[in-house]
């Protein structure tokens, strides 16, 4: 890992140069709401947010994706598609959401690898911008990591005043960063220390802690549970938990076409809509709110974590923050770890 | 001001009835001064009952969100009463689902709260970005007090309402079982300000503004999942066939969902702006439904929500109902 | 560049019209031999009151510029008042769509007996002109980016 640092009124520069090579997706600011959008100058770029509304990971699994095409008839065939080789750079990206991305690579790659997502996983590179003011719902300290974490990114940005400190990680990151190098400088013990003061101050901030141990096993006994009822009855099943979860991968695949021609596209789906789980028969195996709330619940702090080394969250907060009932999934799992067998 | 005490007598009285299931109403949530329906089945669960200024959440919705599971051999429907703590437009958007045959009244037993206005959250958030150390919110006559980091700030009413609740008409619900505290006397008149704003635009100028915000749009069908008024049982944009609006999600598509959303509504929202509040990409359905409630108002001098008797907008008419487009 | 271009603008405009009345009197207008612009397609429905907006909606996403729905006369509805019901619909909507910038004249609705040929005739006249001035169906046009 080299260090370095760059001077925030180089920043534009910077953008400017990546921008030759690469798309550039940063977040930008339309009201109240900050979105990853591709952008065009280095102005259109944002950094006074805590998090982005929907999660980056609408960048490399789209909500709506062509598989492929086809075109009907007698004559008709199938016309697959292109995997756009284009480089990306996800700019600013919070270290919750990059550690997203390793978790969805054990989903698209795994006995299938899906060709989609991985040429986008990788052809992009991701630049973290720690997150020096954790929002109130943000709980990423519980699953071990930290606000200013270096794990998942390829190069790490944390804002220490006038300049960002800047890590290199991976190697991606250092090819990167050795092309224009002209840019940076190399950072000093005090840029270090400040970059830890800084790193300590943002752990501080973090209010809410969600207790780990022994959840995957307590998950095992309780599946029968009253709790699910209770939780359930709120819940009017819109989904927005997980629509706006960096880890939420499912997908619904359905064909859109005219006379002359159609696509297989898929679309974002969510396991908290009745129709996620319905058969053509009509049997529904999730018939009820309970069901679907207890499988959100399970499949991110039980199977997730049996078949990969993940629990299927960040912390990153966005499904408590905008739950319209107030499911807080930290008190869940609170309520998990109280339930007497 | 609710008096708290006068709530949790009166849903412990109601849930204690034999021909009630359970008692929906507030209680407190899980951070700041968040609130969160709650369900009380006992007189014991009754007393975490509260109502603040954050008791925003329509509960109209639960009755017809409830899933009834397939019944055993020997086993009989629950037919027994739901309980609901009601505020003006909770009360109207029943009385709508009474209305359209969606309950009958005497399936549900309705606690009524004279409401003097709702928080947005939304606005709330925006404001205090570190919203979660909110302990308290309080109403004063004509603000609010709020503490925050220890320290009380207070607020004009204004600033932090509904739009939809800074001129409502109807504070008081319509039907009621029992009434906590006493009726407001009202004197607002709807006044459709952020309605004329868009109304007032060129027809470009519309469409740049509604396309920016429906091009936002992620489907997720949160405001209708939210509405009170939407409990078909199969919603037309989950059909597959035929499929009015496609799953892709895109511009077209999105102002289609919209539009139908909108229509369905027409002469039947009440205006509680749910939809509005729940929508994670800060849509202005309200202004859309507000829209259509004020042309319906003109044309048609027709108000949701008001009485059981009144026969659907949209399944009567009148010979004369004007029709100056037709050629 | 695409044919539009190239060529004048030709509004495509759909027709939805009723089984007893006004389809029957688009019937008489070809019989009876008139002359009016062949921009109208048409889709019978049993009666006006069978018209969904979302019809409407769907015909100007896939391609129409404009679309014409046609009933009996008041009180003439062959099915007592099918029509009354689509007359306060079709109000509806066109304040809406009028409200979120999409031109409310492109939707159109109209009386036609079955004996009202000539009328039938030159409602699509009008239509068809109006539609050319307004220009093509832009804001919900269904774009199939695959």
């Amino acid at each position: 890992m080299d260090s370095f640092v760059l001077l925030k009124k180089t920043l534009p520069t910077f953008i400017e140069k990546l921008s030759d090579e690469y798309d550039v997706f940063a977040p930008t600011r339309k009201d109240n709401i900050f979105e990853y959008k591709l952008i065009s100058k280095p102005s259109d770029i944002n950094l006074d947010f805590v998090n982005s509304r929907l999660p980056p990971k609408s960048i490399l699994l789209q909500q709506t994706e062509t598989l492929f095409k086809f075109k009907p008839g007698r004559k008709g065939k199938i016309l697959p598609k292109e995997i756009s080789e284009d480089k990306k750079i996800i700019f600013a990206i919070r270290p919750c959401d990059a550690k997203s991305f390793s978790i969805l690579d054990t989903v698209f790659d795994s006995d299938f690898k899906d060709p989609l997502y991985l040429s986008k996983r990788e052809n992009s590179v991701l630049i973290g911008l720690s997150c020096n003011n954790p929002g109130v719902n943000c709980f990423c300290t519980s699953f071990g990591d930290s606000p200013t974490s270096s794990k998942f990114v390829d190069i790490l940005f944390t804002d220490i005043g006038e300049k960002f400190f800047v890590e290199t990680i991976s190697d991606k990151g250092k090819k990167l960063v050795e092309k224009i190098t002209d840019l940076f400088e190399k950072a000093t013990e005090e840029d270090k220390n400040l970059k830890d003061s800084a790193e300590k101050e943002a752990i501080d901030t973090i209010k809410r802690n969600m207790k780990l141990e022994g959840v995957v096993e307590k998950l095992d006994e309780i599946f029968e549970s009253q709790l699910w009822h209770s939780i359930a009855m709120k819940c009017i099943g819109c989904g927005t938990c997980t629509f706006l979860c960096p880890t939420c991968h499912c997908f619904d695949m359905q064909d859109e076409a005219t006379l002359k021609e159609g696509a297989r596209i898929r679309v974002w789906d969510s396991c908290m809509y009745s129709e996620y789980t319905m058969h053509a028969s009509g049997h529904n195996p999730r018939p009820a709110r309970m069901n679907r709330v207890r499988n959100r619940v399970y499949h991110k702090f039980s199977y997730f974590p049996k078949n990969s080394e993940y629990t299927a969250c960040t912390g990153c907060g966005r499904c408590i923050e905008f739950c319209p009932v107030n499911i807080d999934i930290i008190d869940v799992i609170a309520k998990v770890r109280e339930v007497k067998v | 001001m609710v008096n708290q005490e006068q709530l949790v007598d009166a849903v412990k009285k109601t849930v204690s009835r034999e021909d009630v299931k359970y008692v929906v109403g507030y209680e407190k949530g899980t951070y700041g001064c968040e609130v969160t329906p709650s369900f009380a089945h006992s007189s014991e669960e009754a007393e975490k009952f509260i109502f603040t200024p954050l008791c925003v959440h329509n509960l109209a919705i639960y009755p017809k969100l409830e899933e009834k599971l397939p019944l055993g051999r020997d086993e009989k429907e629950d037919t027994r009463k739901i309980g609901l703590v009601v505020k003006g437009c909770d009360s109207r958007a029943v009385v709508q689902i009474i209305q359209e045959k969606g309950l009958k009244r005497e399936d549900v037993v309705l606690i009524g709260i004279p409401c003097t206005g709702v928080v947005n959250p939304k606005k709330l958030k925006s404001r205090y970005p570190n919203y979660a150390e909110i302990v308290e919110i309080e109403e004063k006559d004509s603000s609010f007090s709020i503490k925050f980091n220890e320290e009380n700030h207070t607020i004009p009413k204004e600033e932090l309402l509904f739009d939809a609740c800074i001129n409502c008409e109807y504070p008081n619900p319509p039907i009621y079982d029992i009434l906590i505290g006493e009726e407001i006397k009202s004197t607002n008149k709807e006044t459709y300000e952020k309605v004329k704003v868009v109304e007032s635009k060129s027809q470009k100028e519309k469409w740049a503004y509604w396309e920016e915000h429906f091009q936002r749009c992620i489907r997720c069908y949160a405001c209708r999942d939210a509405c009170p008024l939407c409990y078909c049982k199969e919603c037309m944009v989950d059909q597959l066939d035929p499929r009015w609006v496609r799953r892709s999600v895109n511009l077209s598509e999105n102002t289609a969902w919209n539009i139908m959303r909108a229509l369905h509504l027409a002469g039947r929202c009440v205006g509680c702006s749910e939809c509005e509040r729940v929508c994670p990409m800060d849509i202005p359905l309200t202004e859309l439904n507000k829209k259509l409630e004020k042309n319906i108002m003109e044309i048609y001098d027709y108000i949701p929500g008001i009485s059981e008797e009144a026969k659907p907008l949209l399944g009567t008419f009148k010979p004369d109902d004007p029709e100056e487009f037709i050629l | 560049m695409t044919v539009e271009t190239i060529q004048e603008f030709e509004p495509n405009i759909i027709g939805f019209l009723c089984n007893w009345c006004s389809y029957a009197g688009a019937d008489l207008a070809g019989t009876s031999r008139m002359q009016y612009p062949p921009n109208v397609k048409i889709i019978r429905v049993m009666c006006s009151g069978r018209i969904n907006p979302m019809f409407v909606v769907n015909a100007l996403q896939q391609g129409a510029d404009g679309v014409l729905i046609g009933g009996c006369h008041p009180g003439d509805c062959h099915y007592q008042h099918g029509n009354y019901f689509t007359r306060r619909r079709i109000t509806i909507l066109k304040n809406l769509l009028e409200f979120l910038g999409i031109e409310p004249e492109r939707v159109r609705m109209t009386w036609v007996s079955a004996a009202e040929g000539r009328k039938f005739a030159e409602v699509v006249e009008e239509i068809t002109e109006d539609i050319r001035k307004i220009g093509p169906m832009k804001q919900i046009r269904r774009v199939n980016e695959w």
